[in-house]
C-alpha cells in the first residue's frame, strides 16, 4: 500500500559522520526526506574497521553493522569537498536542497568556503543545522567532544552511580543518540518555520550545551535553593533516596521505597528486575503478590516514611523473593496485581524476548547488499497518515554518486568518469569497489 | 534593531493543548520555549506533578515545585475536568481551533469519554494529536504501569550502565537519574509532532500519532542492539565508559580536587597522539619517560598501554584540579572533560558567552530565578523561555471568557461544580 511520507520532497545535504549527526538524518530519512550523505573514504569513522561486522563477513567500508543501522534511508555521494571541483558540485547540490546538516568542529565548513553566509547566497531559504561539540559561538567553540565528554562536562555523568563510588555514568554515548535527537528536532523546527515564512536560518546546536537542560530540576534546586548535588547520599544508585543520608528529593520523581533493582532467578549477569511502589496501596499489592510473608506485614513497612527508614531491610527481603522467580514471570505477576515492575533487558532480551517490542514491530528485517538480511530498528512512533519506515538499507560508500551527479545535477557521464580519475569522486590511488566500476561503464 | 518587533520563536502561531503528566510535560516545554502557544490543561486543583519535589525553600506546595516549574515554562494554564459533560464540551471547542493535542492518558481513556481523535477531527481536519504513553496504544504491555526507573530497566539503559568488577564486585546495573526516560520519550514525540506539522504545511491534513516511551528508550543505547544483531554479542557494564564485550581500559581518573576527569586515551594511542600527550604532560613536568623515542614505535606503545594510562596519565591528572586538566587538554586538542556536578555549570564562561542562563520572573513572588536555557541558538527565530510555569488555572479567564465567550458568572458556576 502506498503511503505518502511526511517529508516528501525535502532534500538534505548531509555532511555528518560517526553517530550524532547520522542518527539525526536517519530519522529525517525514515520520515521521507531524501538524505544525500557526502562522504570520503577514511573520513567517516562510522564505517571504519568495525566491532559490529558479522564474524563471517570481510571487514571493509561497507560491512559495519552499526553503520548500517545508523545510516538506513540515505544515499551516498563520495566526494572530495576540499577540491575546487568538489566544492562546485556541493554548491550545485545545496542550490537544489532544503537543509544542510553537519556535525564537524565549529569552523570546518567555513574553512571549506561553505559557511552559512555563503550557503544562503546559493539558496536563500536554506536551513542549516550545525551540530558541533560546543557550538559556533562562545569562548570554547573550538573544544571537541565525544558523547562521554559532553556527558561529563554537562553534569550528566555525575548523576549516575552509587554514593561514595566513582560516577557510573552512561555506558554508551547517550549524547550522541540524544544529540542526534536534537539535530533532528532542530532540522524539523527550522523546516516548519521556513514553510510558514519562506525564511531559512542557521541553527547553532551544541552537543555539550544540549546536555545541560536535561538536568533542569537539579539546576533549579541549586539556583533557587542553593543546594547542589555534591552531597552525601548522591547519586543514590537505583533508589530514590539512600538510607541514612539527609532526606532530599533526588530528581527522579517522588521519594519512595521500594525503588530499586533486585536480582532474579537464575542469577545470571542480566537477571535483574526493578520494582517501584508509588503509594501504600501499591505496596500492599506487592505484599499480596509476594504471598503476604510475615516480614512484609510488619507495621514498620506500612508507611512510606517507615519503608524509607528501613529501606536496607526492605530491599533485602524483597530480593529474597525476587530471586525465586524469572524476571519475565515476576513482571507478569506484579503487573497483573497493579505493581510497577519490569525486567532489566539486555539487547538480546529486547530483540528476542520483549513481547511488547515484538508486537509493535520494533525490529524488522531488511536486506543489505554487503551484510545480508538483518533486523533494523524502527521508529518509536506511529503516524497514522505518513508512517516512518526504513525503506533503504544504509548506502555502500559512493553507491549513489552517478545517480546524483548525472541524474540530479546534470553532469555528463564523461565528467563523472574524469572525476573518478582526478580524485574528485574517489581517491585516484585507491582501489574501487566493483559497483563503482559498474557505475563508470 | 531598536523599535523593531521582537522576533518570534519558530513555532509562533501554533496552538497546542497539553494534557500531560510528568511523562510528557517536557515535550510541551520544548514546543512552548520554541514559540508555540501551549495551553496546559490540568484537572481542577492542578496536575499531580505539581507535588514532586524539591520545593521552593523546601516548603511543599502545588505552586512551589521546582520540577513543575522547570518542565512547564512558556505555557499558559487552565483547569478543566474532562469527566464532566461541561468540561468535555469546552474541551471540544478548544480542540476545534487547536493545531496539536498532546496527551498522556492511559490508552482508551479519552475514547471512553468520546474525545478520541476521530471525533475531534470531525470539526478540525488540520488537528494533529499525539498520544505519548509508556508502551503505546497496542500490545500486551499497553496497560502496564511504569516509572522512569522501570523504563530505564526495560529500555536497556541499565544493562549498559554500572561498574567494573574491580570497582565494585557483583554491582547492580545502574539507572542514571534525572528522569531521562521521560526526556527520551519527549524528544521522539517532538520529532513526530514536527514531522506531522511539516506535512500539514503542504497538505493541510492532520493526523494521529501513537508514540511509545518504551520504544524511545529501547532505541537509545547506541550500538548495543547492533552488537547483538550482527554478532550475537551481549555487552558488559564498565565504570563510567562504554559497554563492551570484555573489560576495557579505564577512562575516568581522579583529579587532585577529588573530582574525576574523563580522558579517552586507550584506542587512540598512536605515535602522534603519544607525542602530543608527552607535550601536554611535559607542560606540567609530568611526562616521565614518555618523550623517549622508543614510544614512537607502535609496538612499544601497544606493549606500554598500561604504563601510559595507569602510571603517566593517572599521575598527571591526580596532580591537578579537574578543571585545569580539562582546559589544558582541550586547548591542546585533546577531547577530554571534567566530570562535573550540575551546579558547576553555573560558573562556565562558555555558557555565559552563549547567553545560556535565563532570568525567569515569578511576579507573584516578587522574585526571579535563573533557569537553564536552550540547546541551540536559532539565528532567525529565537528558542527561549517566554514565561514561568502557569499557576493553577491562571489563564481560565483569558481562555474561557475572553476567547470562548463565557461570562464571569458562568465561570463561577463551573468552578463551583468542579468543572474548572
Amino acid at each position: 500500500m502506498f503511503r505518502p511520507r511526511a517529508l516528501e520532497n525535502i532534500r538534505v545535504v548531509d555532511f555528518s559522520w560517526v553517530r550524532a549527526g547520522p542518527w539525526a538524518t536517519r530519522w529525517l530519512g525514515a520520515l521521507g526526506a531524501e538524505i544525500i550523505k557526502i562522504e570520503w573514504p577514511d573520513n567517516e569513522r562510522g564505517r571504519l574497521p568495525s566491532t559490529t561486522t558479522p564474524q563471517d563477513v570481510e571487514v571493509n567500508l561497507n560491512t559495519s553493522g552499526n553503520f548500517n543501522d545508523t545510516n538506513v534511508n540515505k544515499k551516498s555521494l563520495s566526494l572530495n569537498v576540499r577540491t575546487a571541483k568538489g566544492l562546485e558540485i556541493v554548491k550545485r547540490l545545496i542550490a537544489l536542497s532544503d537543509l544542510v546538516i553537519e556535525n564537524f568542529s565549529s569552523r570546518v565548513l567555513e574553512k571549506w568556503g561553505l559557511g552559512y553566509e555563503e550557503m544562503r547566497k546559493i539558496k536563500p531559504d536554506i536551513v542549516y543545522v550545525s551540530m558541533s561539540g560546543y557550538g559556533h559561538t562562545g569562548r570554547h567553540h573550538h573544544y571537541t567532544t565525544f558523547g562521554p565528554v559532553a556527558q561529563a562536562v554537562s553534569g550528566l555523568t555525575y548523576i549516575s552511580g552509587l554514593p561514595d563510588k566513582p560516577p557510573a555514568g552512561w555506558g554508551w554515548s547517550y549524547m550522541d543518540d540524544t544529540g542526534g535527537m536534537y539535530g533532528a528536532m532542530c532540522a524539523l523546527t527550522g523546516l516548519y518555520h521556513r514553510n510558514m515564512t519562506s525564511r531559512g536560518q542557521h541553527i547553532d546546536l551544541s552537543q555539550m550545551v544540549s546536555s545541560v537542560p536535561l538536568n533542569g530540576p537539579a539546576l533549579l534546586d541549586f539556583t533557587v535553593n542553593g543546594r547542589g548535588l555534591r552531597r552525601p547520599g548522591y547519586p543514590p544508585g537505583n533508589r530514590a533516596h539512600w538510607p541514612s543520608t539527609p532526606l532530599l528529593n533526588n530528581h527522579r520523581g517522588p521519594t519512595v521505597a521500594p525503588h530499586n533493582a533486585y536480582r532474579t532467578h537464575p542469577g545470571e549477569y542480566n537477571d535483574w528486575c526493578v520494582i517501584v511502589c508509588y503509594s501504600d496501596e501499591e505496596w500492599q499489592a506487592l505484599v499480596q503478590v509476594m504471598g503476604a510473608p510475615s516480614w512484609a506485614t510488619s507495621p514498620k513497612f506500612a508507611t512510606v516514611l517507615g519503608r524509607l527508614q528501613h529501606q536496607e531491610a526492605l530491599d533485602e527481603h524483597i530480593e529474597g523473593w525476587t530471586m525465586t522467580l524469572g524476571k519475565y514471570e515476576l513482571t507478569e505477576r506484579c503487573q497483573a496485581a497493579g505493581v510497577r515492575a519490569l525486567p532489566v533487558q539486555s539487547a538480546e532480551d529486547r530483540v528476542e524476548r520483549d513481547p511488547q517490542l515484538r508486537h509493535r514491530e520494533m525490529y524488522l528485517e531488511m536486506e543489505h547488499p554487503a551484510l545480508g538480511r538483518h533486523k533494523v530498528q524502527n521508529a518509536p512512533f506511529k503516524l497514522s497518515e505518513t508512517p516512518a519506515s526504513n525503506h533503504l538499507p544504509s548506502p555502500l560508500i559512493g553507491q549513489h554518486t552517478r545517480e546524483i551527479v548525472e541524474g540530479l545535477l546534470g553532469y555528463s557521464h564523461e565528467e563523472l568518469r574524469s572525476g573518478f580519475v582526478d580524485g574528485t569522486f574517489w581517491p585516484a590511488n585507491r582501489a574501487r569497489f566493483p559497483y563503482m566500476e559498474e557505475m563508470l561503464r | 534593531m531598536s523599535g523593531a518587533e521582537p522576533l518570534s520563536g519558530p513555532l509562533g502561531g501554533l496552538r497546542i493543548l497539553e494534557l500531560a503528566d510528568e511523562t510528557g510535560q517536557f515535550c510541551g516545554k520544548l514546543l512552548g520555549d520554541l514559540g508555540a502557544d501551549v495551553i496546559k490543561i490540568e484537572p481542577p486543583g492542578g496536575e499531580p506533578s505539581r507535588h514532586v519535589g524539591p520545593f521552593l525553600d523546601d516548603i511543599p506546595h502545588a505552586e512551589r515545585s521546582l520540577s513543575f516549574w522547570y518542565y512547564n515554562t512558556s505555557k499558559r494554564g487552565i483547569t478543566l475536568s474532562l469527566e464532566t459533560v461541561d468540561g468535555r464540551q469546552l474541551f471540544q471547542r478548544l480542540a476545534a481551533t487547536a493545531d496539536v493535542i498532546l496527551e498522556t492518558f492511559r490508552p482508551g481513556f479519552l475514547a471512553a469519554l468520546g474525545l478520541d481523535y476521530e471525533s475531534l477531527q470531525e470539526q478540525n481536519r488540520r488537528l494533529i494529536m499525539c498520544a505519548l504513553t509508556p508502551f503505546g496504544q497496542t500490545g500486551p504491555w499497553r496497560d502496564y504501569l511504569s516509572s522512569d526507573l522501570l523504563h530505564m530497566a526495560a529500555g536497556g539503559q541499565m544493562a549498559s550502565c554500572g561498574y567494573d568488577e574491580a570497582d565494585l564486585p557483583n554491582a547492580p546495573p545502574i539507572a542514571p537519574g534525572g528522569g531521562n526516560a521521560w526526556h527520551m520519550g519527549c524528544h521522539f514525540a517532538y520529532i513526530a509532532i514536527m514531522a506531522a506539522l511539516v506535512h500539514r504545511t503542504v497538505t493541510g491534513q492532520g493526523q494521529y500519532i501513537d508514540a511509545s516511551i518504551h520504544e524511545a528508550c529501547a532505541l537509545t543505547t547506541e550500538a548495543a542492539i547492533a552488537n547483538y544483531i550482527y554478532r550475537g554479542e551481549v555487552l558488559r557494564r564498565q565504570t563510567g565508559r562504554h559497554h563492551a564485550v570484555g573489560p576495557t581500559p579505564r577512562t575516568q581518573f581522579r583529579a587532585k580536587d577529588g573530582a574525576y576527569v574523563c580522558a579517552l586515551v586507550a584506542g587512540r594511542l598512536n605515535p602522534k597522539y603519544v607525542r602530543e600527550l608527552a607535550d601536554l604532560l611535559d607542560s606540567y613536568g609530568m611526562d616521565g619517560d614518555l618523550k623517549d623515542p622508543k614510544y614512537q614505535d607502535p609496538e612499544v606503545i601497544a606493549a606500554s598501554t598500561s604504563h601510559i594510562i595507569d602510571d603517566l596519565v593517572t599521575n598527571f591528572i591526580a596532580s591537578l584540579p579537574s578543571e585545569e586538566v580539562y582546559h589544558a587538554a582541550q586547548e591542546r586538542g585533546f577531547t577530554w572533560g571534567a566530570v562535573r556536578a550540575p551546579e558547576a555549570l553555573l560558573d562556565d564562561p562558555h555558557l555565559n558567552d552563549r547567553g545560556f542562563w535565563k532570568e525567569v520572573e515569578h511576579p507573584e513572588l516578587g522574585r526571579s530565578f535563573v533557569f537553564p536555557g536552550e540547546a541551540a541558538i536559532f539565528s532567525g527565530s529565537p528558542w527561549g523561555i517566554s514565561r514561568r510555569a502557569p499557576l493553577i488555572g491562571e489563564h481560565n479567564t483569558a481562555i474561557f471568557c475572553d476567547e470562548l465567550g463565557l461570562s464571569h458568572a458562568e465561570l463561577s458556576v463551573l468552578a463551583e461544580n468542579r468543572v474548572i
